[in-house]
């Protein structure tokens, strides 16, 4: 029996929207998961008994946020203009970010996350410097901290080779768009911190508030924020699914995740699952990360060419 | 097979003037009987499956589990429900399965205990993906609250046997299953004899003849040891 027909896959059937069966045949579903869980490895005669269905699936979810984490290469992309506030609010599916970058002329700028802080919480003072409170014992606290003002009103200084770079201007630095450096001897730079050498605008997660702060030069900027979810759709069970080549893992790992937490289960049992769900995990991983050889090739004939 | 049990119990009871059973009282233990051996179908099934983990048990005709299997879904049925909370069959002995109406995704009971816990939680809640049920005395509740209809799949409890007469002749009632409350068993035809020992247990404890209790127990040991 076919999962789809030609046309189920390519046209929904004539429904819309016409792509959601496109890929789908990489993936299966988390209510696959647990069924095929309790039919082949739960019941009379097999290893894990008597276990309500809702561990089984907690397991499983547990299971496939854990891959989100870093097994699975399913980065999620989202592009926002960045207003003045500077401000990048996360996604609601947001769990780590990869990589942000500013879109600008057609080019994709990669951005640095900043070492410095660049935002700050911050409460009313009077003039003896004493917290301010209001009538509900609660400190008082102004729209915007000093640094965020600095941040937002563009006069932080920064030690980035930006236009907010303290150096930015003199000598030996960035004058009329070309940069220049201390000390060039014999053709090398010195002097020059490697970890803030970048021009491009630099960011900051606030992860507690739930944004992303840009220094100032990303203002009216667009950005591209790639970033890790758990895979949990929302909450919406029926849209849950998992790469097909990490399945297997998946009912390893409930097996042992169950096995574990059962009382009295023999130590080499335990044991025997952690291995399996070990040695599937890496199996799963070396499979999903293509190591093709034509790609292979591809990076050897980089070995014959002259870097000096 | 109701009026072959019958005739035996009185076969043996009668042997050495034992005593008599009238159809009243032997329909009431009759009933008992059944239900007893009802019930013990399912603690042999946990038996049996006990004996396959620890390989005792074999295919084919050797399967023991499949037979009783088999008794089991004989009592099998089932039943609507177009509220929710919605009321359990009045003749359940167990839930097997409760589905919501259109879907292929079981209910999970789960205790009265656990759903507050389950509910509070993002990874387990009930879903329409992974629906759940609590029961509380002859109603449950189904989760989530937008299932309002579905199945029940339920094994029932064996319908009470009635053995039916409409005349006397010489005194004696003479068996008519064209009566419209005839019931005879509902177990298979190879649990006569344990139905007959079941019946000679309680007469025998009715009429006070210890022999009768004591051969109906062998007897019951007996059996018990043969299907062991």
């Amino acid at each position: 029996m076919a999962y789809l027909t030609q046309y189920q896959y390519y046209e929904n059937d004539g429904a819309s929207p016409e792509d959601a069966n496109w890929g789908s045949y990489q993936y299966v579903s988390l209510r696959d998961i647990v069924s095929n869980y309790q039919l082949m490895y739960s019941g009379n005669n097999e290893l894990v008994n008597e276990k309500s269905r809702y561990k089984i699936l907690f397991h499983a979810k547990r299971a496939i946020q854990e891959l989100n984490y870093d097994a699975f290469k399913e980065i999620k992309v989202l592009q926002l203009n960045v207003s003045d506030d500077l401000r990048f609010i996360l996604p609601s599916d947001y769990v780590n970010w990869v990589r942000l970058s500013m879109f600008k002329d057609g080019v994709v700028f990669p951005l640095t996350e900043n070492i410095q802080v660049t935002s700050a919480q911050a409460y009313l003072q009077d003039s003896n410097n004493r917290i301010l409170f209001d009538e509900t014992g609660a400190a008082l606290k102004p729209e915007f901290s000093p640094i965020d003002e600095a941040r937002l009103n563009k006069t932080l200084k920064s030690m980035y080779l930006n236009e907010n770079s303290p150096y930015n201007g003199y000598e030996g630095w960035c004058i009329d768009g070309m940069w220049y450096f201390d000390f060039p001897v014999g053709g090398a730079w010195f002097g020059l911190n490697t970890e803030t050498a970048n021009a491009n605008p630099t960011f900051r997660i606030d992860a507690k508030a739930g944004v992303i702060n840009f220094s100032s030069a990303m203002s009216g900027e667009s950005c591209i924020l790639e970033y890790v979810s758990d895979g949990m759709e929302g909450g919406d069970d029926s849209l849950i699914t998992v790469n097909k080549l990490f399945e297997d893992y998946v009912y390893a790992y409930i097996s042992y995740a169950l096995l574990n937490s059962h009382m009295g289960t023999q130590e080499y049992i335990v044991n025997r699952a952690k291995k399996n769900k070990s040695a599937l995990l890496r199996n799963a991983k070396i499979r999903i990360s293509n190591i093709h050889p034509g790609r292979l090739l591809m990076n050897l004939r980089g070995q014959n060419k002259w870097i000096k | 097979m109701i009026d072959s049990v019958r005739n035996t119990v009185l076969s043996i009871l009668n042997k050495n003037n034992f005593g008599y059973l009238s159809p009243a009282d032997f329909n009431l233990y009759a009933k008992q009987a059944q239900l007893e051996i009802f019930d013990q179908y399912f603690y042999d099934y946990n038996y049996q499956i006990n004996k396959e983990n620890i390989r005792q048990s074999g295919t084919g005709y050797a399967d023991i589990s499949r037979s009783l299997e088999e008794v089991i879904d004989t009592f099998s049925t089932v039943a609507n429900f177009t509220t929710n909370p919605f009321a359990l069959p009045n003749d359940y002995y167990l839930l097997n399965r409760i589905l919501p109406q259109g879907s292929n995704y079981e209910m999970e009971q789960v205790s009265n205990s656990k759903i507050n816990l389950l509910l509070s939680s993002y990874l387990t809640a009930p879903s329409l993906s992974f629906p759940a049920y609590v029961q509380n005395g002859n109603n449950a509740t189904a989760y989530p609250d937008t299932i309002t209809s579905g199945t029940i799949q339920y094994i029932r409890y064996p319908l009470a046997p009635n053995w039916t007469y409409s005349v006397l002749t010489a005194g004696e009632p003479v068996f008519d299953q064209g009566q419209a409350d005839y019931q005879d068993f509902e177990l298979p035809a190879d649990d006569e004899p344990r139905l007959v020992n079941k019946i000679l247990e309680y007469s025998g404890v009715s009429i006070r003849e210890m022999d009768v209790v004591n051969y109906s127990l062998a007897q019951e040991q007996l059996d018990d040891q043969a299907s062991k």
